[in-house]
């Protein structure tokens, strides 16, 4: 094995959904508001190190976690809080920092890239940990945050974006090559096995810095969604076995990483996408945005008219959202589709010309299978029972059966779902699936709750 | 406008209004005029357009050239059983749909209300797989079916065969198989025999007609006779079978239509090819093994000595084949159980065909019978899936 090698994936669709985000970064004006939620670090315990009305810099620790106070989440902006939301349960929801006038600096210690290459691991981990940029190293199984005291066996790192519509992560390491290298280099201290780079072979903006990257194993993925997801890449190339712990990082996390250690700063802004139908025309794009900064400020006036979903991620795997939330900081995409309440005469006879379809049943798929499609949420029938029928296997390129894998966490059978492979899942990985069920299944949800249970019962 | 109406009497049957109880009545009528309008909740936020409604539909649909030639051939029957003078085309029509259409109706009529009543009680929604089971149902009977067993055998197989699992999806058996399966045992003398396969006017045939069908024919060839001989003098020609005149359940007998039906099913990818493949391999190497028995013992039954492909033609064997047995609730589910779980239906129906002189009809049992199997079958593939999972390294590593 070597560099160079290519993993062509058959199974998968690519959905011809339309709302392509252009290829090119647009800067947006700050809005002055920044907004922090703790809920992203899901299972710390966070106590509050700041109070409203404090004046903080970009990189001032806002909380750390009561479970071991190693970990700190640091502001992304300089200025002063100005509300901290306390929800049910004395949860707290979100912090929000205004910021004005000269943003002050927190200063950690800056890197040579290639000296990163020198670096203690636990030293690596102490910068990312008193940052809180642990938080985009991600641990399977499971997808939660990475563990410093684990070791995992392999790092894989995601260059890829084949869901309609992901940042193309080609554009979001543009102008920042060396933190992204940087970052790589800063993974090969945190593991004794190997770093793996996942790029698309087919990518249409390719960036050197991520086709020639250095110290890493480069593994290019050609084929069909979801060749981009980080489960099929673990699982062709180093799978999960039991007991085993794999690192995972998204490629345009990995600037963010890269660029705290070369620039000695926290970040405070990133690249994410804006796309899908319900964004005009010339307002899908990429853009260079202050992290948390309020999805209000960056959709704006940029959508169509009438009622629109907001959604933080991709269509297949995002999660509901409105103008009043802000960016999280995992978010690297927001897509928004129109609402799909109207109704269709007869639609169980009718040929669908008009109707985006893998079924055969419908002609559009003989007639128009180049078409792309301004798709809606409606969900296109009611829910009924599951029935095995085979077809969400064309929709999953990996050895598992998906099937019998739902069908054995609905009956909360653990031991059978960690045979069938669950563990090496996320449930991004079952939204295709759960695109093309016909009995509309929840599986997405089936999945989540699966592993849920077993990460709260011990494997 | 459609939509109005829908919208005006919608209350009247939402929670809290008078008609409460009869919700999944309208919500099926509802839905049956007009795609619903709900919204996806979460991830994925976008959803194929292809609905269980629709592919239901499609095996309906599927149906129809057996369902046609089913009344045509019905009526075909009746003229030329009882001379009819002046019998054309048209009056075989009409006569055949006289015939038929109040099977069907029937059908539709008993085993719906259980549906309703079923749905009303378990406070779920009409599941539209009725639509598929209330046609399958009285294809597979004889068209002399008298009108209240018809309301007997799908009340047993949609309350016992389906409901009592709870509902489309649970059951373990094809309902329609099951309603069938009840009637044979029940009330032999309906539905299996020489006398049922042809209406007769009572005037002309007090007893009512005696007219074997090609494969009764073919298993009551004497020893040492030549089959071919037999069914020649029965008056069937593999013509015959093929296009589907002859004595037969009503939507069975045609493999013309019957393989309309496998296109429609096959193309649109309703129905799983790979199950109808399996079950055609199976009948076909089962009898080729039977035909290379030793001449003693094919002398002995004759019609051991039918090529395959007579198998097919004759009897429920391809009817059961492309609709039973793509049933995907009580088919086997893993890519490699589909093909052994055809193969078995295949095997299973020539090998009671070839050696159990009761059953004439071994389709249905064969499918029964691997209905139970499947799941059976399901665990074997998964077996092995997962010792072979174990030992999944990656591409890499293997290549």
């Amino acid at each position: 094995m070597g560099t160079g090698t290519t993993i062509n994936i058959k199974k998968g669709l690519d959905i011809r959904l339309a709302g392509a985000p252009r290829p090119n970064v647009e800067e947006l004006r700050p809005s002055g508001l920044v907004t922090v939620y703790p809920a992203d670090f899901k299972g710390i315990k966070p106590r509050l190190l700041v109070r409203e009305g404090d004046v903080v810099k970009r990189g001032t620790a806002l909380f750390f976690n009561k479970k071991s106070d190693s970990l700190r989440c640091t502001s992304p902006a300089g200025g002063r809080v100005q509300s901290i939301v306390i929800g049910q349960r004395r949860m707290i929801e979100r912090i929000v920092i205004e910021t004005a006038g000269r943003e002050e600096i927190e200063e950690f210690r800056k890197h040579e890239p290639e000296s990163i290459l020198r670096l203690m691991r636990d030293e690596i981990l102490a910068t990312l940990l008193t940052t809180g940029l642990i938080i985009y190293i991600r641990q399977r199984p499971f997808s939660r945050m990475a563990d410093p005291l684990a070791q995992p066996k392999s790092i894989f790192v995601n260059g890829m974006a084949t869901a309609p519509f992901q940042a193309d992560p080609h554009v979001c390491v543009r102008g920042y090559e060396a933190a992204f290298q940087a970052g790589l280099n800063a993974l090969t201290r945190l593991t004794n096995g190997k770093v793996y780079l996942c790029i698309d072979q087919n990518a249409h903006n390719p960036s050197p810095a991520l086709n020639e990257a250095k110290h890493v194993e480069i593994v290019r993925f050609s084929g069909p969604h979801p060749a981009g997801n980080t489960s099929v890449h673990i699982h062709h190339v180093d799978p999960i076995k039991p007991h085993d712990i794999v690192w995972t990082v998204q490629a345009a996390d990995l600037v963010l990483i890269g660029r705290l250690l070369v620039e000695g700063k926290v970040p405070e802004s990133r690249v994410i996408a804006l796309g899908g139908p319900g964004v005009r025309e010339q307002a899908r794009s990429h853009y260079r945005v202050r992290i948390g900064e309020s999805l209000g400020h960056i959709i704006n006036d940029r959508l169509e008219e009438g009622e629109q979903r907001i959604v933080r991620g991709d269509v297949l795997s995002g999660q509901k959202a409105s103008r009043a939330d802000s960016l999280h900081l995992l978010d690297r995409v927001l897509n928004v589709l129109p609402e799909g309440r109207e109704r269709n005469l007869l639609g169980w006879i009718m040929p669908g010309l008009d109707q985006h379809s893998q079924s055969r049943t419908f002609a559009s798929r003989w007639l128009r299978p180049n078409a792309t499609w301004p798709l809606n949420t409606n969900m296109h029938g009611s829910k009924r029972a599951m029935v095995l029928t085979g077809l969400y296997d064309r929709y999953l390129p990996m050895m598992i059966l998906p099937d019998f894998l739902i069908r054995a966490v609905l009956a909360h059978d653990v031991e059978e779902a960690i045979k069938l492979g669950i563990l090496e899942v996320d449930p991004e990985d079952f939204a295709l699936p759960a695109f093309a069920c016909p009995s509309k299944m929840d599986l997405v949800g089936i999945i989540r709750q699966g592993l849920a249970q077993i990460e709260r019962e011990g494997v | 406008m459609v939509e109005q109406i829908h919208n005006r009497f919608r209350p009247l049957f939402e929670r809290g209004g008078p008609l409460h109880i009869f919700f999944p009545i309208f919500e099926a009528a509802d839905t049956f005029a007009l795609t619903p309008p709900d919204v996806t909740t979460g991830a994925p936020h976008i959803r194929d357009a292809l609905d269980m409604k629709r592919t239901m539909m499609f095996v309906v649909i599927a149906l129809i050239p057996c369902t046609l030639f089913g009344m045509f051939n019905a009526g075909y029957m009746y003229n030329t059983v009882n001379q009819v003078e002046g019998a054309t085309w048209l009056t075989h029509i009409l006569r055949g749909m006289y015939i038929v259409l109040p099977i069907i109706f029937v059908s539709y009529l008993v085993g719906g209300l259980w549906e309703v009543l079923f749905a009303i009680v378990r406070k779920h929604e009409i599941n539209e797989g009725f639509l598929v089971t209330g046609l399958l149902f009285p294809l597979t009977l004889p068209p002399t079916i008298p009108l209240w067993q018809v309301a007997v055998g799908i009340s047993f197989g949609v309350v016992i065969g389906k409901e009592i699992f709870g509902g489309t999806g649970f059951n373990v058996l094809n309902p329609a198989l099951t309603s069938r399966a009840f009637l044979y045992f029940a009330y032999p003398a309906q539905i299996s025999g020489d006398n049922v396969w042809a209406v007769t006017d009572p005037s002309i045939f007090p007893q009512g007609y005696t007219g074997a069908t090609s494969l009764a024919a073919a298993k009551a060839a004497p020893p040492g006779s030549d089959v071919f001989e037999v069914l020649r003098e029965a008056g069937f020609s593999l013509k015959d079978m093929i296009v589907g005149l002859e004595p037969g359940s009503i939507g069975e007998t045609s493999a013309i239509a019957v393989a309309i039906g496998l296109v429609i099913l096959v193309i649109t990818g309703v129905g799983s090819w790979r199950i109808i493949a399996g079950g055609i391999l199976g009948t076909a190497i089962t009898v080729l093994l039977l035909n290379t028995l030793p001449a003693s013992v094919r002398s002995t039954a004759p019609q051991l000595n039918l090529p395959f492909y007579y198998d097919l033609v004759m009897g429920g064997m391809f009817f059961g084949i492309v609709f039973m047995a793509t049933d995907p609730v009580s088919a086997a589910a893993s890519t490699p159980g589909k093909w052994a779980y055809g193969f078995l239906i295949g095997f299973l129906t020539a090998t009671i065909r070839a050696f159990n002189p009761a059953f004439p009809a071994g389709n249905m049992l064969a499918i029964l019978f691997s209905n139970v199997m499947a799941p059976l079958i399901d665990q074997i593939v998964l077996a092995v899936h997962i010792r072979k999972r174990a030992a999944w390294k990656g591409v890499l590593n293997h290549a």
